[in-house]
Formats: structure tokens, C-alpha cells, sequence
């Protein structure tokens, strides 16, 4: 890993805003979709037609944002640690969809999100150890 | 959940990857080249193509399914990432980071098959 900025321009600190930005998009997305949803129209796959939402225009906002701070990310990380890291994101979304969107989490999936964790735990571990040298 | 679903589901996560990856090497050649190179735009434009592509159908796919059912879906990326990137783009990937990769990966399969 090369020499990184501080502040506001540390990468870490940039991966966790694109993280917060991909999980707030997501719960926007999946809301504006659900209000537009109508399966019986014929471009309803593609996706396209949850853009008569202002949700999903919303959420296309925090998914530019989450963007623009992953580019930055990846110039400075590699995508075999930032990757996996990112994927936190795959905890905070069922919490989420429980918290704010009443969807049920049963007791496989909270193992799952468990396990999750660990990978986390284990992911994080040596790049922490390297910052700490540095 | 139906072929066309799983057909739908696997090119989401297809062009994820993709997109990732192509997105990734066009950074690195900005940190010796900088911004302004035909070669970084070029490889900019194909991972945005490749995303967007991905975003639609992701998209899509909400209308009909729960997103915690969905979503970790794209946990699979995780391993497949890590493998492409090491392989691909000559990354490092420590067993340390392949155990970590593997969790994540579970836990989000386990997530998705609830």
C-alpha cells in the first residue's frame, strides 16, 4: 500500500463513507422499487421503470456519491483487502431492511451475519497490524 | 425463483465483478500516468458501462424479491473478486485474506439461503 492522505482524503475513512453511502442507497432503491413495482409491464426486468420513483432518483444519488469514494479507494488499497471489507455493507443491509423496513431475519440468518463478522475480523487483522507499523 | 431470474441474478453479479475489476486497474494507472490519459478514460467508461448494466438489473430484481434475500446474492463477489485480483491485476492475497474472503462469502450465502 502506498503512501496515503490524511483527513478527510484518507482512503479508510473514504471506504467507510462509500460503505454508508452504498447501505443508505440500497434501502432507498429497494423502497422506490417496491412503490413502482408492477410486474406486468414488459421492461419491468431491466429495472428502468422503479426511475418513476424519486426514492430511486434519491438513492441514484447516494450510489454516485458511494462511487466516487470507492474510485478514490481503490487508487490507494488493494481490491483483495478493500473488497472484502466493503462487504460490511452485506451486515448493515439485513439490519437495516429489519430495522427500518419490518423484512424478519430468522436465526440462520443472524449465523450468517455472524459469520460475516469473523470474515471481517480476520480480513481487517493484518491490514490494522500494518497501520499500526506505519 | 425462476431460470430468468437466475440467469438475471448470475449476469448482475457477472458485470459486478467485471466492472470491479476493470475499475480497479483503471485506477492503478492513474497513480504512474495520472487523470488525463486515453487509456484511463477508455477503462473508466467500460467499468462504468459494465456497472450500470449491473444497477439496472440489480434493480429489476428488487421489484420482485425481498433485498435481504437478494442482496447478499453479491456476497459471492467477495471470493471471486479476491481470486480475479490476484490473479488478473497481481495482487497479493494472503491465506489470512482467503479465510477472511471465505467467511464473508459464507456468511452472506447463509444470509441469502434463510
Amino acid at each position: 500500500m502506498r503512501d496515503r492522505p490524511s483527513g478527510f482524503t484518507n482512503p479508510w475513512l473514504q471506504l467507510a463513507l462509500s460503505v454508508v453511502c452504498v447501505f443508505v442507497s440500497e434501502l432507498l432503491l429497494k423502497r422506490g422499487a417496491s412503490d413502482t413495482a408492477n410486474p406486468a409491464q414488459a421492461w419491468s426486468w431491466t429495472g428502468v421503470t422503479g426511475l418513476e420513483s424519486p426514492l430511486v432518483w434519491l438513492g441514484i444519488i447516494f450510489v454516485i456519491i458511494s462511487f466516487i469514494s470507492w474510485l478514490y479507494v481503490l487508487r490507494y488499497i488493494p481490491l483483495t483487502v478493500a473488497f472484502p471489507l466493503s462487504r460490511v455493507v452485506d451486515i448493515l443491509v439485513p439490519l437495516g431492511c429489519w430495522f427500518f423496513l419490518g423484512e424478519a431475519i430468522s436465526p440462520r440468518r443472524w449465523c450468517g451475519i455472524a459469520l460475516v463478522i469473523i470474515g471481517l475480523a480476520v480480513t481487517a487483522k493484518p491490514v490494522a497490524r500494518l497501520e499500526e507499523r506505519l | 425463483m425462476t431460470l430468468l431470474s437466475l440467469v438475471l441474478i448470475l449476469l448482475a453479479l457477472v458485470t459486478f465483478v467485471g466492472g470491479q475489476l476493470i475499475l480497479k486497474h483503471a485506477m492503478e494507472s492513474t497513480v504512474v500516468h495520472g487523470l488525463r490519459q486515453p487509456r484511463f478514460v477508455a477503462l473508466l467508461g467500460c467499468g462504468i458501462f459494465l456497472m450500470t448494466i449491473s444497477f439496472f438489473l440489480t434493480l429489476g430484481l428488487l421489484q420482485r424479491f425481498d433485498l435481504s434475500y437478494l442482496y447478499p446474492f453479491q456476497g459471492l463477489s467477495v471470493i471471486i473478486i479476491s481470486v480475479m485480483a490476484a490473479v488478473m491485476l497481481k495482487e497479493k492475497l494472503t491465506p489470512q485474506l482467503i479465510i477472511g474472503a471465505l467467511l464473508i462469502t459464507a456468511g452472506v450465502v447463509l444470509v441469502s439461503m434463510s
